[in-house]
């Protein structure tokens, strides 16, 4: 019984927390995007979750970043709302290497949020038309304009929310309900396969009905994953449907699992149809692991993790984010295991008032 | 294991097809219509190597899988029960295994020879495409055999025997026409395929393996 209560603690936990707690501060985006070297630029930057108003003004700095230890920092930086800053940048006149162009990451840094950034957010170009005849931008450069302005001392806030990333923003809490369908699905699935294996070695009606119902279960929460990774889907990627290779192989994983329901159907004496529904179940769990783990890493997904990687990476999730998003597993798992007693239950008592057991 | 029953039963399946010549006629029949049907209705457009390759295995599948669901409908119980009291259940199983696998070698190198002479034959590794044919026909065999076996039993084997066996013998397919993709030149130049060989004799392993152990589960009634 405790485990029940657990599973509705932890459902609600993480739905509740999943959904509440806000995604740290970020940068959605900077305006102009392009620029071109030695100019005066007057960059708009735009914050997502932001609170600029909260600090003083001379304590929020911008930078742009070329790489670890080479930026150019803004002059003067005007708070226009909490989410709209304008930095005024006087750029150096060439490129660290001597490049045509390159993309350049915004950093924001200040006390009330602490710092954010955005990758490639704008590109500079060279400028090569106050070049005297004759001159080449490589026998011009140094480096030295870059490197005056190191990004230091950068405000961490610890609190506990949620990553900001960029073309997911909120739908990140996804992680919570669409990641852990994937692992109860396989938990019901070796819950059932275990219980057909054990009706082949002793032929009792209640394995069959248990290998029977947590396939169910095991079916129900492959819909759920599917349809919550189509909402997710038709966010981060622009349609709900996008013949991803995950998708078609969790569509064919599905199939399969359908297909033993007819068979379990198709005999007109039950225990036939059981042993021979059984002997399935395990054929078809055995072909499920080449369609989950072998062919997603032939061809390209748009899934995250996706080169040599089918599972979900562990880089994907910060400390935070494991807060909620192990006890969700957790929950949801023990959610589909009470699903499952209740479908074996209702199935033992249907068969034992038609005289079947 | 009687090594002497398995020949047997391997004698007893060749003897069985001659002398139900129509039956194999039939098939090879299918292989025909069905590339005629194909070419005809991509509306004798030129076929591209890609579309070549997908159309091509499609022909295989079907072939196949018509070829094999005989394997264990057209004999009866009483005639199995038979078999069973004679032999040992698993070397009937081989046998027929065997057997598909040579059927099946026959049938995709006919579809293959047909096929390329109606719809052109873009194939460059021609080593490379036989093997992924005599590995392909392995393949199917196997689990088509095997699916076949579970769907003699029930009352409509023929649908069961579709639906069943098209999700198991996906990854199967999936990595044939990958490998064919090598062989008609259409993967990059550096791409390497040992490890599709690799996958396809892997999930051929993992399924000869069950087949051996589940089969006994099946053929007592």
């Amino acid at each position: 019984m405790w485990w029940k209560t657990l599973s509705v603690v932890l459902v609600l936990y993480a739905l509740s927390i999943g959904l509440l707690i806000p995604l740290k501060p970020g940068v959605v985006r900077v305006s102009p995007e392009t620029a071109a070297t030695g100019q005066a630029l007057s960059l708009q930057v735009y914050g997502y979750n932001s609170f600029f108003s909260k600090s003083e003004p001379g304590q929020i700095r911008v930078w742009l970043e070329y790489d670890s230890s080479r930026a150019t920092a803004a002059q003067t930086i005007k708070v226009l709302n909490d989410t709209t800053l304008e930095a005024s940048f006087q750029l150096p006149p060439y490129l660290p290497k001597g490049e045509k162009s390159t993309l350049l990451t915004a950093i924001v840094d200040h006390p009330a949020d602490g710092v954010s950034l955005l990758p490639n957010a704008i590109k500079l170009i060279q400028d090569t038309a106050f070049l005297k005849s004759g001159a080449t931008v490589s026998s011009m450069v140094s480096d030295s304009a870059w490197t005056l302005q190191p990004i230091d001392n950068l405000h961490v806030i610890k609190d506990f929310s949620f990553p900001y990333r960029n073309v997911i923003y909120e739908s990140i809490r996804n992680t919570y309900y669409h990641v852990p369908m994937w692992f109860v699905l396989m938990f019901l699935f070796i819950a059932s396969v275990w219980y057909s294996i054990r009706y082949l070695g002793k032929p009792d009606p209640d394995f069959d009905r248990k290998a029977a119902g947590y396939a169910e279960a095991g079916l129900l929460f492959g819909f759920l994953g599917l349809f919550t990774g189509m909402v997710w889907a038709n966010y981060a990627w622009g349609k709900p449907w996008s013949n991803d290779i995950k998708q078609l192989m969790t569509a064919v994983a599905l199939l399969i699992y359908l297909a033993y329901f007819i068979l379990r159907r198709s005999f007109d004496e039950p225990e036939k149809g059981a042993r021979l529904a059984a002997v399935y179940n395990i054929f078809a769990f055995a072909s499920l692991i080449p369609l989950l783990y072998i062919v997603p890493r032939m061809f390209a997904s748009l899934h995250p993790g996706a080169t040599g990687n089918p599972a979900f990476g562990s880089e994907d999730l910060d400390n935070t984010m494991r807060a909620v998003f192990y006890p969700s597993i957790l929950g949801w798992t023990l959610l589909g295991f009470w699903i499952a007693s209740l479908r074996i239950r209702y199935q033992r008592l249907h068969d034992r008032s038609h005289g079947l057991d | 294991m009687n090594w002497r029953h398995f020949i047997i039963l391997l004698q007893k399946e060749f003897l069985l097809e001659f002398r139900q010549r129509y039956a194999i006629s039939g098939i090879v029949l299918y292989v025909f219509s069905m590339i005629f049907v194909v070419y005809i209705a991509s509306a004798k457009a030129d076929i591209s190597p890609k579309i070549w390759n997908v159309l091509f295995w499609l022909v295989v599948l079907f072939a196949s899988i018509n070829a094999v669901v005989k394997s264990f409908v057209q004999e009866s119980g009483a005639r199995q029960l038979y078999y069973y009291q004679l032999a040992e259940p698993v070397m009937l199983l081989l046998s027929k295994i065997v057997y598909n696998t040579l059927l099946l070698m026959v049938l995709s190198c006919l579809s293959f020879v047909t096929y390329s002479v109606v719809a052109g034959n873009p194939v460059k590794d021609a080593g490379l495409f036989w093997l992924t044919l005599l590995l392909g026909s392995l393949g199917f065999s196997i689990a088509f055999t095997f699916i076949s076996s579970i769907a003699a039993k029930a009352n409509n084997s023929a649908t069961l025997m579709a639906i069943l066996s098209f999700p198991v013998i996906l990854p199967i397919l999936l990595t044939l026409t990958n490998l064919s993709k090598f062989a008609l030149g259409l993967m990059p130049p550096l791409a390497t395929y040992d490890r599709d060989i690799i996958n396809l004799l892997a999930i051929d392993g993992i399924l000869v393996t069950l087949t051996f152990v589940l089969f006994p589960f099946i053929w007592k009634d």
